[in-house]
């Protein structure tokens, strides 16, 4: 899944963010908060098997889009942090979830009448 | 032994999750996080006076002495430790028929793998945000535990989707969970 692979990199950065370019306080706070979770939540999205979980970072991403203005950033705290929100937006979603191999997958919990029958 | 594994594939599954070669690598891993853990917790205790730390200075020692290490009566790598051994033995226990014939014994290692890997991210969120430092081995710690995950919660399906079944088709849910059905 390049799209989660792309994020997880993105969190990643995230974290590292402060550091390379310099800025503290709100900004660094936020990234540093924000990074982990989506680049865990971008890494498990790789996986068939919790590949459920790829919504999470579409709060993650909305959250990035709009602290820069909310907690004021600085010039390039508010870019990095843009920029790896709007990916965010638009590439959490992306990839098909299909467990067809693991007896139909999660939802069979939640729909009994869909799970494959005992041979 | 074919037979029998080729028998232990849930229904509608490719293959067994409860499987050796789906096993055994989860435990290999749980291992060096083990080894890992009791390293820092062996730092925090004393019994060794340094830590490795090859890129954030005195990043891993700011982590490791601070508060936040100390809130629970055992320090932070100790309770870390102690997952990463439950991890190994909730994974080591019981044969390839597992998910079906021990369902509490997998749903248990999945309440081992799951919390654990979800704790190592609160805290390498926690620790650059209150101390403003990075620890290598706190982090390494957590990206072992996030890896588990995946790795691990497909024979915790299996062992829901068999007590649903029986659930589905009349059957005591307890027995199920213990084996006894």
């Amino acid at each position: 899944m390049p799209a989660q692979v792309v994020l997880t990199i993105g969190g990643l950065w995230l974290m590292a963010a402060p550091a390379v370019l310099g800025y503290g306080d709100a900004a660094a706070v936020s990234d540093r908060s924000a990074g982990p979770v989506m680049a865990a939540i971008a890494f498990l999205s790789i996986f068939t098997i919790t590949r459920g979980l790829r919504w999470l970072n579409l709060p993650v991403g909305l959250w990035l889009v709009v602290a820069p203005w909310l907690l004021g950033f600085p010039a390039d705290a508010t870019v990095s942090s843009t920029v790896v929100g709007v990916a965010a937006l638009a590439l959490a979603w992306v990839g098909r979830v299909d467990q067809s191999r693991y007896g139909g997958g999660w939802r069979t919990l939640f729909h009994p009448d869909r799970l494959p029958s005992e041979e | 032994m074919a037979s029998e594994t080729t028998a232990s594939v849930p229904p509608g599954w490719q293959g067994n999750p409860s499987s050796w070669p789906q096993r055994l690598p989860i435990i290999g891993v749980a291992l060096v996080g083990f080894a890992i853990a009791t390293y820092l917790a062996l730092y925090q205790y004393g019994v060794v006076d340094t830590v490795w730390e090859p890129f954030f200075g005195d990043g891993s020692e700011n982590v490791l002495d601070s508060k936040l290490s100390r809130v629970l009566p055992v320090s932070d790598a100790t309770l870390g430790a102690a997952g990463y051994l439950a991890d190994a033995v909730t994974g080591l226990l019981f044969g390839v028929a597992r998910w079906r014939t021990q369902p509490w014994i997998v749903i248990v290692f999945g309440f081992a793998v799951g919390p654990l890997g979800l704790t190592s991210i609160l805290l390498v969120i926690a620790q650059p945000v209150l101390y403003d430092s990075f620890c290598t081995l706190c982090m390494t710690s957590a990206a072992i535990s996030l890896a588990m995950i995946p790795a691990a919660v497909d024979e915790v399906l299996a062992s829901l989707q068999h007590l649903r079944r029986v659930q589905r088709r009349g059957g005591s849910l307890w027995a199920a969970f213990w084996g006894r059905s």
